[in-house]
C-alpha cells in the first residue's frame, strides 16, 4: 500500500482540521507566554538596541 | 582614511576588540536600489501607456507587454526592492550585532552577482526567454546564479551572526532570517525544472500541482521577500529616526511567529474557483482570514513607536515616510485577507483590483519603506548633510498624490471590470457580452494611472537628485570610526530558563541561541508547506483524470512555448470558473484533468483580454492570422499589441525535438516515434494549417511559420473534453484535433 492511497483514503477535512489546531495552539502559546512573562526589563533593553548600536559597547543586552 | 574611535566601557577582565564598519557595500546597494528603481518603474509607465493605446510598443518585439510586464515586476521587486533590502540589512545588521559583515569578498560577491542577475534578466525576458510563472520567470541558468547569490548573501549573514559581540539578536535579525530560510526554500521548490535548451525548461510539476506550487512561492515571495525584511527594516529604522525604542517587544516576538508559521499558508487563494481542490483554497483563505492578526499586530507596534514624537512628523520627511508606508502596510495587509475571502475573490479575481492591490503595497509600504530609509542613511553614510530637506518634502508630497491616483483609478478600473464581467440584462443574458466592451470603459482609469506613476517617477527622480548632490558633497576621505566592543564568552551556556515557561526565557535562550532559532523558522516554514504539499501530490482523487485529454501535438507544443514567450498569458486566462457569467461567456468550466501535461500550467491571473481555455475551434484559422497582423481588423477596439514578426519568424525544429523529449521524461506519454519523429510530425501538421489559411483567403507559404504554431495551440485549447479518448498515437491532423 502507497501513502498515497492511505492519504486518499483520509477524509480531505481532516488535514484542515489538524493544520488549524497546531496554527490556533501555536498562537496561544506565543501569546500566552509572551504577555504573561513578568520579566519587563529584560525585553525593555532588548528594545533598546537599534538605539545603542553606535554608542559605547556594554550598555543595553545581556552579554555572556 | 581618517578614523574616529568610539570609546568604551570595559568590564574588569573584558577582551575588547576593535572594529570598522563596512559602509561602502552598503553605499554601492543603496545606489543600486534608485538606479534599478528608476528602470523598473520607467518599464511600468511604459506598459501603462500600452495599455492605454498600444502604439505605444511601436510595434518592436521586445517592446510589447506581455514581454516587458515582466521585466517590470522581475525590476521592481528583485533589484529595487531586493536592493533595498541588502542595503538595510548590510547597514543595520552589523550595527544589531556589533560586527563587520563576516567576509568583505562575499559583499562583494553578493553585491556584483546581485546586479549581473538583474541584467541578465533584462536581456532575456525582453527577449522572450520565460518560464511563465509568475515573479518567477527567469530561465534556469539565472535560476541557479540566484540560488548561489543567495547562498553567498546568506553565508556572509549567518558568519558575521556567528561572530557577533551582542549575544541578543534583535527582532530586525529574526526577520532578515526569516527571509533568507523561506526564500532559499520557495526559490527551490518553485524552479524545479527539466532543461530543454541553454535557456529553455519545463517545470516538473504539471496543471493544478503546478498551479499551487507557483502560488505557494508566489505569494510567499511577497511575504519573505517584500514584507519580513521590511518589517525587520521597520523595526531597527523607524526607533532609529524617532529616536524612540519599539512600542512593544513582546508585540515584535508575537508579529514575528505569527507571521512566519501563517503566511506559508495563504498561497492558495491566488486560485480560488479554479480546478484547485477546494479543500486547499478554502485552507488558504482561512489562513490569509488568520493573518489580519499579526498584520495589524505589527503595524500598531510601528505606528506606536512614534508615541511621544509625533510632532517631529511634521518637520521630518523620513519619518513622514515611515509613516505612510506603515500605513499603507495595515491598509495592504487588510485588504489582502479581504481579498481572500471567496466571495469577494469571485469580483476581484482577473481585475485590476488586485493590480492597485498590489500596488498599494508595492508603491506605499516596500517604496516609502525605502524612500524614508534612503533619506535617513544619506547624510551617514555620504558623512554630510542632506543636500535638500525641502526636496525630499516634495518627493514625498508628490509620490503620496502619484499613489493616490494611482490605486484610485485602479480601483475603479477592478471594480467596474468585475462587475461588469458579470451583469445580467433583464433576459439574463450577459448584459456585455463582448469582452472589449469593458477594456474600452477602463481606458480613462488607465490614463489617471499613467498621470499617477508618472508622478510617482518624478518623485524618484527627486530622490535620485538629492542623493547626487549629497554624495557630491561628500568629504575627500570617508572618516571610519573605529568601535570597541567586548567579544563574546565562548564558554556561554544558556542558563537554565528562570521563571520557566511562564516567563519567555525559552524564547530570549533562542534570541542568543541563532542556529537554534534559524532551525525553527525553517520548521515553522516547511511544516506549514508540507500539510498543504503532500496532500496536493498525494490525494489522487484532487486531479481525477480525464480520457480524453491527450498530450499537445509537436507544433502546438512548440505554439505553446511561443505564447509563453510572447507573455500571452500575462494578459489572457486560462481557467474558467464554475460560476454563471463565466460558463455563460466563456463555455464549460474548467477541469483539473485537463491540465494533466501542462508543463508549465498557463491559467494566468489576469484578463487584460478575455479567457482563451476554450478558444479552440471558436474561430477560423484565418481569423487567428488576421488577428496577429493586427488586432484592431478582426476587434477594432481592442487593446491587443498586433503581432506581425510571428508570420515572419520561422519555427526552430531542433527545438521543438528538444522540447519533445524533454516533456517525455517529464512523464508525458510520448510514444518513441513521437519523440523522434517530432519535428516530421509538427511540419506535416504546419503545412495543413497553412493550406487551410490560403484555402480560406489568407496568405500562403506560412508553413515553418511561429504564427502556424500558435495557431496550433490556441485551436487546441479546450477542445479535449469535446473528443473522444484517445486510442492511437499522434498523427499530424488527428493529434491536432482536426
Amino acid at each position: 500500500m502507497k501513502l498515497g492511497d492511505v492519504m486518499s483514503a483520509m477524509h480531505m477535512s481532516l488535514f484542515a482540521q489538524i493544520a488549524l489546531i497546531i496554527a490556533v495552539a501555536g498562537f496561544a502559546l506565543v501569546v500566552v507566554s509572551i504577555f504573561l512573562a513578568r520579566n519587563r526589563e529584560p525585553f525593555r533593553r532588548a528594545s533598546l538596541l537599534p538605539l545603542a548600536d553606535d554608542a559605547p559597547a556594554g550598555t543595553p543586552g545581556d552579554r555572556a | 582614511m581618517s578614523t574616529a574611535t568610539m570609546a568604551a566601557s570595559r568590564a574588569p577582565g573584558e577582551r575588547m576588540d576593535r572594529f570598522v564598519y563596512d559602509d561602502a557595500i552598503v553605499r554601492w546597494f543603496l545606489l543600486a536600489t534608485l538606479v534599478w528603481g528608476l528602470v523598473g518603474m520607467l518599464v511600468g509607465l511604459v506598459i501603462a501607456l500600452q495599455l492605454t493605446n498600444p502604439i505605444f510598443n511601436l510595434q518592436v518585439p521586445w517592446l510589447s507587454f506581455g514581454r516587458l510586464r515582466p521585466l517590470h515586476t522581475n525590476a521592481v521587486i528583485f533589484a529595487f526592492a531586493g536592493n533595498a533590502i541588502f542595503t538595510g540589512v548590510y547597514y543595520s545588521t552589523q550595527r544589531l550585532l556589533r560586527a563587520r559583515m563576516w567576509s568583505d569578498l562575499l559583499s562583494r560577491l553578493h553585491f556584483w552577482g546581485w546586479q549581473a542577475i538583474i541584467v541578465a534578466a533584462a536581456l532575456t525576458l525582453p527577449f522572450g526567454i520565460s518560464q511563465s510563472k509568475e515573479y518567477a520567470e527567469l530561465e534556469w541558468p539565472i535560476d541557479v546564479a540566484i540560488a548561489l547569490v543567495w547562498v553567498v548573501f546568506a553565508v556572509n549573514l549567518f558568519g558575521t551572526i556567528a561572530r557577533r559581540r551582542e549575544r541578543h539578536l534583535y527582532v530586525a535579525i529574526w526577520f532578515y532570517i526569516a527571509t533568507v530560510v523561506a526564500i532559499a526554500v520557495l526559490h527551490i521548490f518553485n524552479n524545479l525544472v527539466v532543461v530543454a535548451g541553454p535557456f529553455k525548461s519545463y517545470s516538473i510539476y504539471a496543471g493544478v500541482q503546478d498551479a499551487f506550487m507557483q502560488w505557494w512561492y508566489g505569494h510567499n515571495a511577497v511575504a519573505f521577500f517584500l514584507t519580513t525584511p521590511f518589517l525587520g527594516m521597520m523595526y531597527y529604522f523607524m526607533p532609529k529616526a524617532a529616536d524612540r525604542p519599539v512600542f512593544s517587544y513582546r508585540l515584535s516576538i508575537l508579529h514575528f511567529w505569527t507571521l512566519v508559521f501563517i503566511y506559508i499558508w495563504a498561497g492558495p487563494h491566488h486560485l480560488h474557483y479554479t480546478a484547485l481542490p477546494a479543500w486547499a483554497s478554502t485552507l488558504g483563505m482561512l489562513f490569509s482570514v488568520m493573518l489580519w492578526m499579526p498584520s495589524w499586530g505589527g503595524m500598531v507596534n510601528g505606528l506606536l513607536t512614534l508615541r511621544g514624537a509625533w510632532h517631529k512628523v511634521t518637520e521630518d520627511p523620513v519619518l513622514k515616510f515611515f509613516v505612510v508606508a506603515v500605513t499603507f502596510y495595515g491598509m495592504s495587509t487588510f485588504e489582502g485577507p479581504l481579498l481572500s475571502i471567496k466571495s469577494v475573490n469571485a469580483l476581484s479575481h482577473y481585475t485590476d483590483w488586485t493590480i492597485a492591490h498590489v500596488h498599494g503595497g508595492a508603491l506605499g509600504w516596500v517604496g516609502f519603506m525605502v524612500f524614508g530609509m534612503v533619506y535617513w542613511l544619506l547624510p551617514r553614510l555620504f558623512q554630510t548633510e542632506l543636500w535638500s530637506r525641502r526636496l525630499a518634502e516634495v518627493h514625498f508630497w508628490i509620490a503620496t498624490i502619484g499613489i493616490l491616483l494611482y490605486i484610485v483609478a485602479i480601483y475603479a478600473a477592478g471594480l467596474t471590470q468585475g462587475l461588469m464581467w458579470r451583469a445580467f440584462d433583464e433576459t439574463g443574458r450577459l448584459a456585455y457580452p463582448d469582452f472589449v466592451e469593458t477594456t474600452v470603459r477602463l481606458i480613462p482609469m488607465y490614463w489617471v494611472r499613467v498621470l499617477g506613476g508618472s508622478l510617482y517617477v518624478a518623485g524618484l527622480v527627486l530622490c535620485g537628485v538629492n542623493t547626487v548632490m549629497t554624495w557630491r558633497r561628500r568629504p575627500a576621505q570617508y572618516a571610519e570610526t573605529v568601535h570597541e566592543a567586548p567579544a563574546l564568552d565562548p564558554t556561554y551556556v544558556p542558563e537554565a530558563a528562570p521563571g520557566g515557561f511562564k516567563r519567555a526565557a525559552w524564547h530570549r535562550r533562542w534570541e542568543g541561541l541563532p542556529l537554534t532559532f534559524s532551525v525553527w523558522v525553517g520548521v515553522a516554514v516547511v511544516t506549514a508547506s508540507l500539510f498543504e504539499i503532500i496532500p496536493m501530490f498525494l490525494v489522487g482523487s484532487n486531479v481525477p483524470t480525464i480520457q480524453a485529454v491527450h498530450p499537445y501535438t509537436p507544433l502546438e507544443l512548440a505554439g505553446r512555448d511561443l505564447y509563453v514567450a510572447e507573455g500571452c498569458n500575462n494578459c489572457h486566462s486560462q481557467m474558467i470558473r464554475p460560476i454563471r457569467a463565466e460558463t455563460m461567456r466563456y463555455g464549460e468550466y474548467s477541469k483539473p484533468g485537463e491540465f494533466v501535461y501542462d508543463h508549465p500550467f498557463l491559467w494566468g491571473s489576469r484578463r487584460i483580454g478575455p479567457d482563451l481555455a476554450r478558444v479552440g475551434g471558436k474561430y477560423p484559422d484565418l481569423w487567428h492570422v488576421r488577428h496577429m497582423e493586427d488586432p484592431r481588423s478582426t476587434t477594432p477596439q481592442s487593446i491587443m499589441p498586433a503581432y506581425p514578426w510571428l508570420a515572419r519568424a520561422r519555427i526552430n525544429w531542433t527545438a521543438v525535438e528538444r522540447g519533445v523529449a524533454a516533456q517525455a521524461a517529464l512523464g508525458v506519454p510520448y510514444t518513441r516515434d513521437e519523440v523522434t519523429g517530432a519535428a516530421t510530425l509538427g511540419r506535416r501538421q504546419a503545412q495543413q494549417i497553412a493550406a487551410a489559411v490560403a484555402q480560406q483567403g489568407g496568405p500562403a507559404g506560412l508553413e515553418d511559420t511561429q504564427l502556424v504554431a500558435l495557431i496550433a495551440y490556441l485551436q487546441r485549447l479546450g477542445t479535449d473534453i469535446k473528443r473522444t479518448p484517445r486510442t492511437a498515437g499522434l498523427s499530424g491532423a488527428e493529434g491536432a484535433g482536426r
